[in-house]
């Protein structure tokens, strides 16, 4: 049984920036236009088609507090409802729940949302860094990194195995960004250069080394939702939302230092068990036809692949080698190049969703999946361990 | 010597003593070695200290250096004269860093920028973007040719050749030209760039016009403005405010929280139990999240324990406290105090010396600041039991 809900939504708006380390030709509400007249032309509609706007970021990172207001000129939200999220790296991720529910309720028949951040703008570590509790945890924490996951992968695998499919697996999200235009970062990384980035690329922390992590990145991501009569008589190809499901818990620093996994189940795997089971999926790799995943870090990605797709042992790290995460593959992971290859953060989860529309669409161009996707999932992350799940329909039939 | 964006290394390196900054350095003493490969690269190094620098061009590095860069000389220069991004190229692995990332990362404050120094512009430079500026829909059916005949230093002749719409750049005059422009170099060069004004150099015969006069009146229109290339390569500068936020906080501890610094006051590390599960929080929170209920016991744990995790950390992040940067590599770590079991680990720094050394399942102990005050900092870091 999956959430209630009044009526079905189907999204039928996507626009993109183009993902950048800097976008100084452009102020902040500027930039989210951009995405806004993407995402209206996509639609074929204008703003006084819409509803309700639901606009997020992280106030931190840029240090304007309600940016919505100031935006309001960007999105086009003078005179209608409108609500602003804020929930860190899933920003993006709840944007979309947030948009649906309020669609799905019958509140409103068409929602746009858009999610931005201006990164270079701002201190991101330093932002980041001020999440953690002023009490404790300020005081020890460096921004987003750790090489715990990298630290546990290795004890686990082994150095040699670990190092290597975490690198492969960047290598391989490198190859996707490539075939992506809107990629911040696309190296034009082979194979062959496996060995030497393992050595040579800049640690970070641990064995999280630079090229291992994400970028910080200007951009913005906006998409429209409507119900499913609107839906139908707006679009041609409307994707449609089966469920989604958010799982956080107490903030958890001193979790990472853990050692013993079975006592304390990963939000994702707690987040996907509950929602596979709800939906009656059993076995997820060979259900989902595309995967979008924030993948902070290669480390973060390849471990949790096992945790999202209810995998035991090394299966996650047998995915990586045998070449089934790539465009073509098994369950292809990231085809628009993921999170290491852009990582504008209020959008970022938001373009996990957005580009799983995309490939189920048909239209993500240079990196659409070859074969015809129908079942597509996206995640969100943020804070320590904040999951969201949404999953994606071709066909109104589950 | 290679250029690279009309910049070679050697010419970067030759304005570095003259563009440090002592203020920028104060307290430093450093030895910044860089190896630079390919054409027009080499070993420098830049010794920095007492307020002095000095820049060496050398056959081999030396053996001791704080940091150092290895780059190649295209990179190098691009990142130099803003026409590379820095960041990218460090993660692209074109460049890379060893030693004390913080103190490279520091360089923009000890040197001002280096400014390539302008060439001026010749009489050459202008007349051999003729073709480039020729405006063919304002000679159509021009059957023509136009002299150029430049005098004194720097001088020279060229012939512009206009005919079915296309407009070729020969050396020297050729015979029975449809006009003729008789003007110094350093004249021209002034016309070109509108610093001389072209009626009044006409009037007083610093510029000759021999031949056909109308023509001679069309040239401006015929060939397009000359516009240096460096301003039209130039990006466009942008306004960007610059603004630095600064504020004085104050966070409640709170009952729990305040009994744990307490503790930390008189060397206790206190964590608190949950009545339901029984687990110990460290530091102590108010309730047992997963069991919803209040944790009101405490119990004295550690002070000493393992090390369960440690992560060493390179990236010159800011201390959120101070805003300065932090001296890398620096480490922090998870105990397993006494008394605590499972995911029961307290999070602290490790003492620098320790951090290569270390390892989980070592045993450390805190090592207390003299003057405590209920805070994080109660504990300067763990130290290895040895």
């Amino acid at each position: 049984m999956s959430h209630k809900r009044n009526r079905n939504v189907g999204i039928i708006g996507i626009g993109q920036t183009q993902y950048s380390s800097h976008r100084e030709d452009v102020n902040q509400p500027e930039m989210i236009n951009e995405a806004v007249r993407f995402a209206l032309e996509d639609a074929g509609l204008t703003y006084d088609d819409i509803d309700c706007v639901v606009h997020g970021n992280m106030e931190l990172f840029e240090m304007v507090h309600q940016p919505d207001l100031w935006h309001t000129i960007g999105t086009g939200a003078y005179g209608k409802d409108a609500y602003r999220v804020t929930t860190g790296g899933t920003t993006g991720a709840t944007l979309v729940c947030a948009a649906d529910n309020l669609v799905a309720s019958g509140m409103y028949d068409i929602v746009l949302a858009v999610g931005f951040e201006k990164l270079q703008e701002g201190h991101t570590t330093g932002g980041i860094t001020n999440m953690a509790d002023p009490l404790w945890s300020r005081n020890l924490q460096t921004g987003a990194l750790t090489g715990a996951t990298a630290g546990a992968m290795i004890r686990e695998f082994g150095e040699e195995r670990a190092r290597r499919a975490a690198m492969k697996l960047r290598i391989d999200m490198d190859k996707h960004a490539m075939l992506n235009p809107n990629s911040h970062r696309s190296f034009g990384l082979d194979y062959d250069q496996l060995d030497d980035l393992m050595e040579n690329s800049p640690k970070l922390v641990g064995e999280l080394r630079l090229i291992h992590m994400c970028s910080q990145s200007d951009g913005a991501c906006a998409m429209i939702f409507a119900s499913e009569e609107k839906a139908k008589e707006l679009s041609d190809k409307p994707v449609w939302i089966r469920d989604h499901i958010t799982i956080h818990r107490e903030e958890t620093f001193n979790l990472f230092g853990k050692e013993d996994a079975e006592r304390e189940e990963t939000t994702h795997r707690f987040a996907a068990r509950k929602l596979f089971e709800r939906n009656g999926i059993d076995n997820p790799v060979d259900y989902f036809d595309v995967f979008e995943m924030y993948d902070p870090s290669s480390w973060w990605g390849l471990d949790w692949l096992r945790e999202f797709m209810l995998l035991e042992g090394d299966e996650h790290l047998k995915m990586v080698e045998n070449d089934e995460l790539k465009i073509g593959g098994r369950l292809p992971l990231n085809p628009s190049g993921g999170v290491v290859a852009a990582n504008p953060i209020g959008a970022t989860a938001m373009v996990r969703v957005a580009e799983a529309a995309l490939q189920i669409r048909g239209d993500a161009g240079g990196h659409q999946i070859p074969s015809e996707v129908k079942h597509a999932l996206a995640s969100g992350f943020g804070g320590t361990l904040w999951t969201v799940l949404t999953m994606l329909e071709k066909d109104l039939d589950w | 010597m290679a250029e690279y964006f009309g910049t070679t290394v050697d010419d970067i390196f030759s304005t570095q003593t003259e563009r440090f900054r002592p203020e920028g350095a104060e307290g430093v003493d450093a030895v910044i070695a860089y190896d630079i490969s390919g054409a027009g690269g080499g070993r420098w190094m830049v010794a920095i200290g007492g307020g002095k620098s000095e820049t060496k061009k050398l056959d081999s590095l030396p053996a001791e250096f704080t940091a150092k860069m290895i780059t190649d000389a295209e990179t190098f220069v691009g990142m130099t004269v803003g026409r590379i991004d820095g960041m990218e190229a460090f993660q692209a692995g074109r460049v890379r860093a060893e030693g004390d990332m913080a103190m490279l990362l520091r360089l923009p404050q000890m040197f001002t920028k280096y400014v390539p120094p302008k060439k001026p512009i010749t009489a050459r430079d202008i007349i051999e973007t003729a073709v480039d500026r020729f405006q063919p829909q304002y000679a159509q059916e021009l059957d023509v040719t136009v002299g150029y005949d430049f005098t004194g230093k720097g001088g020279g002749q060229w012939t512009a050749v206009i005919k079915d719409g296309k407009c070729t750049l020969e050396e020297g005059l050729r015979d029975n030209l449809t006009v003729s422009n008789i003007v110094s170099a350093e004249d021209y060069v002034d016309l070109m760039l509108g610093k001389l004004d072209p009626m009044v150099a006409f009037g007083s015969g610093r510029l000759k016009l021999v031949g056909d006069m109308e023509l001679a009146m069309k040239l401006p229109k015929i060939f397009a403005k000359f516009v240096p290339s460096e301003e039209a390569e130039a990006v466009e500068e942008l306004i960007v405010l610059k603004k630095i936020i600064s504020v004085d906080m104050e966070y409640s501890t709170g009952p729990v929280m305040g009994q744990f610094f307490e503790g930390l006051m008189e060397k206790k590390i206190l964590a608190n139990v949950c009545p339901k599960c029984g687990r110990k929080q460290l530091p102590p929170r108010e309730v047992c999240a997963p069991c919803r209920c209040r944790a009101d016991e405490f119990v004295e744990v550690g002070p000493g324990g393992e090390i369960t995790m440690i992560d060493d950390t390179y990236y010159a992040s800011p201390d959120p406290l101070t805003g300065e940067t932090r001296e890398t590599p620096y480490g922090s770590l998870h105990v397993l105090l006494d008394g605590c079991k499972d995911n029961e680990t307290f999070w602290h720094m490790l003492k620098k010396n320790d951090l290569f050394d270390a390892q989980p399942g070592d045993r450390v102990r805190p090592v207390w600041a003299d003057e405590r005050t209920g805070s994080v900092n109660d504990i300067l870091y763990f130290e290895k039991v040895r």
